[in-house]
This record gives C-alpha cells, sequence and structure tokens, in this order.
C-alpha cells in the first residue's frame, strides 16, 4: 500500500517578505506587497504596478549563492535556490545523512527572468540563466542530489503541476524526498505591454495596494507579482525516521486539460469543475470533508467568476459553508511559483488553524456569493483545503492538502 | 608567438591563483599548484575558457578554442598547478599545441 505524503519543510521569497515566517504574518495580517514598479522605468506603461520582491533581495542572496555560481544565475533563479535552502533547512534535512539518490528536485519554471530588467547578462552566461531546467538543475548541484531533476512548464499552474509530479514520484518509490518548487517574475516592460494588450492586468494603478481585489465588482485583471516558493515533500517513512516536524499532508490532486482556449477558461467553470471534482475522487474524500479552498483568485473577470461557479458546482449547498480566499489579493500573481507559494500557505492555514483573508474586498461582486474571508484573518480549525492553480492553455490543477 | 621569458610563469601562476581565489570567494593562501579545481574549489569547466580569454588577450595570441578544447579533452586538467602546466603551453604554442601529440 502506497503511504502517505508530507510536507515536512517550506521557503518563500516573495513581495511580503524574504522568508517563510515574515510572508506567513504579512499573509495573515492582510498587508499588500503591492507598489510602483520600480525594476525599469514603468511610467508610460499602462499597468505600473506590481509586487517585487524587496529591494534588499540582492544583498540577502548573497549569504546563499556563492559569486561565482550567483554570476550564472538571473535574479528569480536566485530567488529559487534561496527558497530551496531555506526550505532544507526548515526542514532540519542533512542531505550528508541522506540516500542522495532517492532525493529529487521538480520545478514549476514559465521562465527564468532573463528579460530587460536582468543585469549582468554576457554571452558566457546568456544560456545558463536562460535554460529553464536551471533552477531545478542548481538546487540539485547545491546539494549534489542524484535523484531526477526537472523543469514543468503549464504556465500559471506550473508549480502546482510540479506538486503533483512529487507527490507521484514518492507513492511510486521512486524518491524519499523531493524538493518542489517555482519561481517567476514577469515584471519586465515586454510583458507588461503584452499582458495590456490582452487585457489581463490591472491598470488600476493608485493606491498600488488596492489594485489586486479578486471576487471584487470592481475588478480589472491581475496584478503581476513574483518571487519562490518550496515545499519539502517526503515519504511519511522518511519524515518519521528523521523526527520531522510535519506540517500537512499533500493527500492528493487532479490535473486536467480544457482543450477549449488558450487563455480564456471554459464557460461556467466547467473545466475548474471537473479538475476539484477529480482531486476529490483521487482522495476518496468527500465535498463535506472539505473545510477552505485557497483559490486562484486572480481578479480578472472571467477567472473570478467561473472560479466561483466551479465551486457551486462542486459543493453544491456546501459551497457557501466554505471559506475560500485568495492569497493573490496580497502577494498578486506569482505566476509559475504560485502553485507552491499558495500550497504553503494552504499548508500553515491547515497547520495553524489560521484562515488568510481576501484583501481589497470592498466591493464584493453580487454574482459572487462565497465566503471570501474579506479584509482580515479567521482562527478556524480546518481539516482539508483545496489550492487551485489555472493556466493559460487550459492548464488545471486542485492540490488536496490534509491536516496530519 | 608570444615571447616566453623566465618571468611568464610566475606571471600566469599569479593571474590564474588571483582569478581563482576572486571567483571562488577563497584567501589566496589556501590555492596551490595541488589544488582540486572543483573538488577544493568549487570551480567548473567555464573557468578554464575564461582564463583563456584573458591570456588572449594579455599576450595577443593566435588561438581558436576549439583547438585548445581539443587539446584539453585529450590532457584533462585537475589541478590549479596541471592548469598553469596547460597556460603555458598556449602561450608558447597557441593552436600549434596539438602538433605537440
Amino acid at each position: 500500500m502506497a503511504g502517505k505524503v508530507v510536507v515536512t519543510g517550506m521557503g518563500i521569497v516573495s513581495s511580503l517578505g524574504l522568508d517563510l515566517e515574515t510572508n506567513w504574518t504579512n499573509v495573515v495580517a492582510g498587508q499588500s506587497g503591492i507598489r510602483y514598479i520600480t525594476l525599469f522605468d514603468a511610467s508610460k506603461s499602462q499597468t505600473r504596478i506590481a509586487g517585487e520582491v524587496p529591494g534588499g533581495f540582492a544583498e540577502h542572496s548573497k549569504q546563499y549563492i556563492k559569486k561565482r555560481a550567483a554570476s550564472q544565475m538571473t535574479r528569480v533563479t536566485k530567488m529559487c535556490v534561496v527558497a530551496s535552502k531555506d526550505a532544507v533547512r526548515h526542514a532540519g534535512i542533512d542531505f550528508e545523512q541522506m540516500d542522495k539518490t532517492r532525493c529529487s528536485v521538480i520545478m514549476g519554471v514559465v521562465s527564468t527572468g532573463n528579460s530587460s530588467v536582468e543585469i549582468d547578462t554576457t554571452p558566457q552566461n546568456t544560456v545558463f540563466k536562460s535554460m529553464s531546467n536551471s533552477m531545478s538543475a542548481w538546487v540539485s548541484l547545491e546539494y549534489q542530489l542524484t535523484g531526477p531533476n526537472y523543469a514543468v512548464n503549464t504556465a500559471c499552474a506550473s508549480s502546482a503541476y510540479a506538486l503533483a509530479a512529487g507527490f507521484d514520484m514518492i507513492r511510486n518509490h521512486q524518491a524519499d524526498i523531493v524538493l518542489v518548487g517555482g519561481a517567476d517574475s514577469i515584471i519586465n516592460k515586454e510583458e507588461i505591454e503584452g499582458f495590456n494588450a490582452l487585457y489581463a492586468l490591472s491598470v488600476q494603478n493608485d493606491p498600488p495596494e488596492r489594485a489586486s481585489k479578486p471576487f471584487s465588482a470592481d475588478r480589472d485583471g491581475f496584478v503581476i507579482g513574483e518571487g519562490a516558493g518550496v515545499i519539502i515533500l517526503e515519504s511519511e517513512e522518511s519524515a518519521i525516521r528523521r523526527g520531522a516536524v510535519i506540517y500537512a499532508e499533500l493527500a492528493g490532486y487532479g490535473l486536467s486539460s480544457e482543450g477549449y482556449n488558450i487563455m480564456a477558461p471554459m464557460k461556467d467553470g466547467e473545466g475548474m469543475a471537473f479538475t476539484m471534482n477529480k482531486a476529490l475522487y483521487s482522495t476518496g474524500l468527500s465535498v463535506h470533508e472539505v473545510d477552505y479552498i485557497n483559490a486562484h483568485g486572480t481578479s480578472t473577470e472571467l477567472n473570478d467568476r467561473y472560479e466561483t461557479l466551479a465551486i457551486k458546482r462542486v459543493f453544491g449547498d456546501h459551497a457557501r459553508q466554505i471559506p475560500v480566499s485568495s492569497s493573490k489579493s496580497m502577494l498578486g500573481h506569482t505566476i509559475g511559483a504560485a502553485g507552491t507559494i499558495e500550497g504553503i500557505i494552504t499548508t500553515l492555514s491547515l497547520y495553524h488553524g489560521i484562515i488568510t483573508p481576501t484583501i481589497n474586498l470592498f466591493n464584493p461582486d453580487p454574482d459572487l456569493d462565497l465566503d471570501f474571508v474579506p479584509h482580515v484573518f479567521r482562527k478556524q480549525e480546518i481539516h482539508v483545503a483545496l489550492s487551485n492553480s489555472f493556466g493559460f492553455g487550459g492548464h488545471n490543477a486542485t492540490i488536496v492538502f490534509r491536516k496530519y | 608567438m608570444a615571447q616566453i621569458t623566465e618571468h611568464t610563469r610566475d606571471e600566469v601562476q599569479k593571474i590564474v591563483y588571483e582569478f581563482f581565489a576572486d571567483e571562488c570567494e577563497v584567501d589566496i593562501s589556501e590555492i596551490s599548484d595541488q589544488t582540486n579545481i572543483i573538488k577544493d574549489l568549487d570551480g567548473d569547466s567555464l573557468m578554464f575558457l575564461e582564463l583563456i580569454e584573458i591570456f588572449k588577450k594579455k599576450y595577443n595570441l593566435e588561438i581558436e578554442l576549439k583547438t585548445i578544447g581539443k587539446y584539453a579533452v585529450k590532457h584533462p586538467v585537475e589541478t590549479i598547478g596541471q592548469l598553469i602546466d596547460m597556460q603555458m603551453l598556449i602561450i608558447e604554442h597557441e593552436n600549434h599545441i596539438m602538433d605537440l601529440d
């Protein structure tokens, strides 16, 4: 019989902080990480705001990454390595005491961020900076892990897919420990112009911290965030053997492809509902056992409408009793990193019995009538939580976490 | 071809030691000719290429990296001392280094 897969460590770098504790404190407090863009001159852009990782990151990363390796990494790859090393430390893992052939790395990566805002890119390092497998490779190199290491790209669902892949790897006895994560930044002139051209981004620039407003009537698009989130997935057997703290169980997942449109989700959230149902089916849980959903909740017109409809479709009358909140209201959309960053927030919600809020919900959309946990956190014991991620291209993922 | 003098090896050694001390963030006193580039310094193969570029400019060498690469494959370098020896051969023989085999 397949054993449980558990979470034993986590690391985050985001606009709300450079470490796990600061991030958790800030999301519980309902802080916004959205500010005016400083990475480039955005004064002529329609969107002039984003959730940038604090400027102190460059100096902070020097404690983690040697100069030589750093010169071959983008800023985003460094975020991934920093979050990974924090997660390993958080998990109390000494890889020298582990069988490294049974330790793996899977990263959700849309791009490495080797864009126009990246400094010090030269012909000698541009290949290393651009390789989408570089994040998993650097983490693997850091600890000389010889289990598989690779990258997954399913747009905004990338690191959620990485979680699913890590889960399978442990359940199939291919690994005891998998570092699963994602890191991303699309805060650059070209991509902001591109997303503006698709009417996907919020242009409500003033004040920045109010722009990301999932489930609001006046939402007008997502706000870009950036950062990295890394989760240590481990077989229950290995975690118990090490005496590790277990923060939650990753109980299962649902993945699906919509086969519908490169950008828009299927009408009325049909594909999203299918994915959530698939996740529940994979775990054998009933709808009544779910007591929290960390929504994809992007603050776009279609996502929030369809995700709400999908939750109602799956949970029926029980839907209104489930708290649903959007971490993106505070962090913005961290794209490839969102799946694991939000997975971490979901895990800590289970562990601490605290549901983080949806901020900026001052003007709720009357059509979206679920309990979105507005403004302030809620102290509430939860046992089963879903974390949704839906990506351009129709990549859907629902990850199921259970209290351990 | 570059003019080799009795000081050339000292000059090359100084450049190589300083390069590795700086890139690998170690004290130069920790580096010797016996130091293993990968195991002891956490170095990488790109460093070899970067050093060739440095010497190419310094001594105005006519070399093609492909030629050097072929030679390096046949004569793997592991230690700082071996690297200095190879740089000396490159400076002395440039593209004719393959004729040494």
